[in-house]
């Protein structure tokens, strides 16, 4: 062996020690993915769940307090489905299991730039392909929510969440932020769950179609079922929320996919009506 | 011999604190510490870095070559906080996303340099250990006061457990939204090298 | 006053090394030197900067500040009215407190139109957040004096008026307290005490609550003190204008369903909502006009933040923007509303946290300005920037001196050299 201090020591001694560490980071890398890639599926699924209130429902807690076996088995209510955003119409083709938001938002291939007139969101691109969740009861039955991925800008960064729906696609189930940037305890209360209990309720259009539900400065007014009470000191915040809220309810955003959904849910249920499968549909929306 | 022994462990901690004396690893002290949770699981995150890198770091003195020793460490460390955040992802994952960055930051925090420089290759490797688990409950121990003022005052609980109930959610307590803000930590990090020199004049230095 | 004298000096004794009250000196002789000149002289090597005494330097800084503190007690009281007068007519509910029925208790009523109605009113807000932050200041100036064995110095008095003056009449007492003992402390005896606050006490206090109770201290519902009321102030509505800022001011919604307007000259009299003793221009200036009389607020500081504000106004006119209405503001606005006339007399140019050299006064306000506008103009989350752009110039202070320090020794070596 050479001197420790030569070149070629030296030399010996840091290629030995590459390979060293780099076996001990790719062996803790590779051995913990599955149990990684589990935990950010199981993170989606939660905030999903959230929005759509299913766990609050169902068993009267957040998702956050379930073990990933009861998460997992309310998961199945979902489906995910991939959707056309300027056609509206489902994409069969793209996997669903693979789609990543932020990166089809940021790839100028899978995005398209955001116009901005009359909706904004504030951001500058969106994926021309969105994943949405279809929520039955049990997993069949008529559709009773659907979830829509929502992102746009408020004051120190974007705010991404879900939005989920009644099956009267006009009636908001509830909304939730996963990820953002707001200051705390002002443009941060998004996350105060009874703020966000608000949501429960809101009208989305108003009787022309145009997407209403905004955010007040202040209490929002007693009479007025599109509104929701302004975060209070967090102006800002409260305008980004209501302006990507009403761009992703706009002909810009989900407007074609909602009319798609609108008559799926249609079909559905005149399909149900009919003789062989009424008594089926029933049962298991009664369960 | 025993006495010193754990001399070593101990007196990071409060006497010889690498944060409150040395100043150091403050970065992470601030960005951290809204929340106790987050705090404890990023103590024990950089005790692990801090001892096995000094470990490791120690029991391959003998044969770093001198040119390239602060290399060689950094390789070490930085290969340390690369299992310890794949670790956090895989088994503490809410709580690694709260941490974001900061854990894959423990590369850059000068107490496990600092120590594996300074420690960890004039000592024998037992020895070297411990000094980096005792800096490592130093920093640890820092990391919970400053954590316990801003999550109380900052948030009304202890561990997401609500001790004062907040006037939004219709108690009593007006939560301080500046204890929610990195600054806070400074303010505290202040008071607290202000109390420990109070009862250690020693750690005042000469002006 | 021979009687009075001849008190103090019996007592004396008590209070002098040695004396069984010793630890209490510093109470003692600040009572005595703020009644009585004291007749003693600086000893060592003192470099004197200026004749006048501490002392009546900060009496000056206080009488200077009596006209905004009168009329900001008179103007709180007379938006409250005004207010309980539109929210009473549109049938909008109003939670009274016990300022109300003190108020009543002395037989009065809520009409603006009446000089006393609303000056007491106003004063009953004001005269609390004022006792409050003499009581919870003062104790803690007292107890580091005596706990140091320094004198107490009078320096709290004018901190201890400038702060109130910042606040909105509606703030909790408790946050009052909380926010001076946070600036008292941390601010200044920290850093050794009075003429060692590297920051302007009065702000940092200010600041801790901006930061702290944003809720309290910020928005549309807490510069008119009546419970329920909701309307933006001058910076508020430019802040969120659709269209022109200027034009927005004349559209701006009230919670009893009207709409106002805020005009230059309300805005330059003072007759507009906002802290207590920052509304009215002109009698900043009227307070300026004393404090640069009487030689102690810097005339170089005041005019250049002025000039400060008035350059990066302009530039921000002519860069323009599409999407922020802010920077269509022009510069004579910008001087009359929000706070920045009372920042630039009254708190840029505290001496100690300002720049002493006079080319570093230049720079020092210029900056000052300059931050101001910017917070205003490109910031979405403050509204108002004098308060942070102030704290930013304390802190480059010492930074500003070293460098003109250090110019003017280059440029004296270059002279001798030749």
């Amino acid at each position: 062996m050479p001197a420790k201090d030569s070149t070629s020591g030296t030399i010996l001694i840091a290629t030995i020690l590459c390979v060293v560490c780099s076996l001990a980071v790719s062996a803790a890398a590779v051995a913990l993915k599955p149990y990684q890639v589990e935990n950010a599926k199981l993170d989606q699924k939660k905030n999903i769940l959230d929005a759509a209130g299913i766990p609050k429902d169902e068993l009267g807690k957040p998702a956050s307090e379930l073990t990933s076996k009861k998460i997992d088995s309310l998961y199945t209510w979902i489906e995910e489905k991939m959707v056309d955003l300027d056609t509206g119409q489902y994409n069969t083709e793209f996997d669903a299991t693979t789609f990543s938001l932020e990166e089809q938002a940021s790839n100028p291939k899978t995005s398209e730039p955001i116009v901005g007139d009359p909706y904004d969101n504030g951001e500058d691109r969106r994926p021309k392909t969105m994943k949405v969740f279809i929520v039955r009861h049990e997993g069949e039955g008529p559709i009773k929510q659907v979830v829509l991925p929502i992102y746009g800008k408020g004051l120190w960064g974007t705010l991404w969440g879900y939005l989920a729906l009644k099956s009267d696609l006009e009636t908001v189930q509830g909304i939730t932020f996963y990820q953002h940037k707001e200051t705390p305890g002002l443009g941060g209360e998004v996350d105060n769950p009874n703020w966000k209990s608000q949501w429960d309720g809101l009208k989305l259009y108003d009787d022309q179609g145009d997407p209403t539900a905004y955010v007040a400065k202040g209490p929002a007014p007693d009479d007025d079922p599109s509104a929701v009470d302004g975060l209070s000191g967090a102006t800002i915040t409260s305008r980004g929320v209501t302006a990507l809220v009403q761009y992703w309810a706009s002909e810009q955003g989900y407007g074609p996919f909602l009319e798609t959904l609108k008559k799926q849910i249609e079909e559905e249920a005149a399909a149900a009506e009919s003789p062989s499968s009424a008594g089926n549909a029933t049962t298991k929306a009664g369960a | 011999m025993a006495k010193k022994t754990l001399d070593v462990l101990t007196d990071p901690v409060v006497n010889n604190n690498p944060i409150t004396l040395q100043v150091l690893g403050i970065c992470s002290a601030l960005a951290v510490t809204t929340k106790m949770e987050t705090s404890v699981v990023m103590a024990i995150a950089v005790i692990a870095v801090t001892g096995f890198s000094n470990l490791a770091v120690s029991a391959i003195r003998s044969f770093i070559p001198s040119s390239i020793r602060i290399i060689v460490q950094m390789c070490v460390i930085a290969s340390l906080v690369i299992v310890v955040d794949q670790f956090l992802k895989a088994f503490l994952f809410d709580i690694s996303k709260q941490l974001s960055v900061f854990v894959g930051l423990i590369i850059t925090n000068c107490i496990v340099m600092g120590r594996a420089e300074g420690f960890a290759m004039k000592n024998s490797a037992g020895i070297s250990f411990l000094d980096g688990i005792g800096n490592g409950l130093g920093y640890g121990f820092v990391l919970l006061v400053v954590a316990f003022f801003r999550e109380l005052f900052g948030s009304g609980s202890l561990f997401g457990f609500t001790l004062l109930e907040l006037d939004r959610n219709g108690g009593w307590y007006n939560p301080n939204g500046m204890m929610l803000l990195p600054p806070s930590a400074f303010f505290i990090i202040g008071m607290m090298i202000w109390v420990i020199r109070l009862n250690k004049p020693a750690q005042i230095e000469e002006s | 006053m021979k009687p009075l004298r001849d008190a103090f000096d019996r007592v004396h004794p008590y209070f002098a090394k040695g004396g069984i009250l010793e630890k209490a000196y510093p109470v003692y002789e600040s009572i005595d030197t703020f009644l009585f000149t004291p007749g003693e002289t600086t000893r060592g090597r003192t470099h004197v900067r200026d004749g006048i005494d501490l002392k009546r330097m900060m009496i000056t800084v206080v009488f200077a500040l009596i006209p905004v503190t009168l009329f900001g007690m008179w103007n709180a009281g007379y938006q409250a009215n005004s207010a309980i007068v539109k929210m009473t007519e549109a049938d909008v509910p109003i939670e009274y407190d016990w300022h109300h029925s003190v108020h009543t208790f002395f037989g009065l009523g809520h009409d603006p139109g009446s000089f006393a109605d609303n000056f007491i009113y106003g004063a009953i807000f004001f005269i609390p957040i004022y006792a409050v932050t003499m009581f919870v200041g003062g104790h803690i100036e007292m107890i580091f004096s005596v706990l140091r064995g320094h004198e107490i110095n009078e320096g709290f008095l004018v901190t201890g008026l400038l702060f109130p003056l910042t606040l909105p009449p509606s703030i909790p007492l408790w946050q009052v307290a909380l926010g001076i003992a946070f600036g008292v402390i941390v601010a200044k005896e920290v850093f050794g005490g009075t003429g060692r606050n590297f920051l302007n006490v009065a702000l940092a206090s200010r600041a801790f609550l901006y930061f702290s109770y944003a809720a309290s201290i910020s928005g549309d519902k807490v510069w008119t003190a009546v419970d329920g009321f909701s309307g933006a102030t001058a910076l508020g509505q430019m802040a969120i204008a659709e269209g022109g800022a200027i034009e927005s001011l004349d559209s701006v919604q009230y919670v009893w369903g009207d709409t106002g307007s805020i005009t230059w000259m309300s805005s330059f009299l003072g007759t507009i909502q906002g802290s207590i003793g920052e509304t009215s221009a002109l009698l900043c200036l009227v307070g300026a006009g004393i404090l640069i009389a009487a030689g102690i607020g810097s005339w170089r500081i005041m005019l250049s933040v002025i000039l400060g504000v008035i350059g990066t106004t302009l530039l921000l006119n002519a860069v323009g923007s599409e999407t922020n209405p802010m920077f269509g503001v022009p510069f004579y606005w910008h001087l009359v509303i929000g706070g920045l006339a009372f920042g630039l007399v009254f708190m840029a140019t505290d001496p100690v946290s300002a720049s002493m050299t006079n080319t570093g006064k230049w720079f020092y306000g210029i900056l000052i300005g300059f931050m101001t506008v910017l917070i205003r103009v490109i910031n979405p989350a403050f509204p108002e920037g004098i308060m942070l752009a102030i704290l930013f110039g304390n802190v480059f202070a010492p930074l500003i001196d070293y460098f003109v320090v250090q110019a003017n020794v280059r440029r004296r070596v270059a002279r001798y050299a030749s």
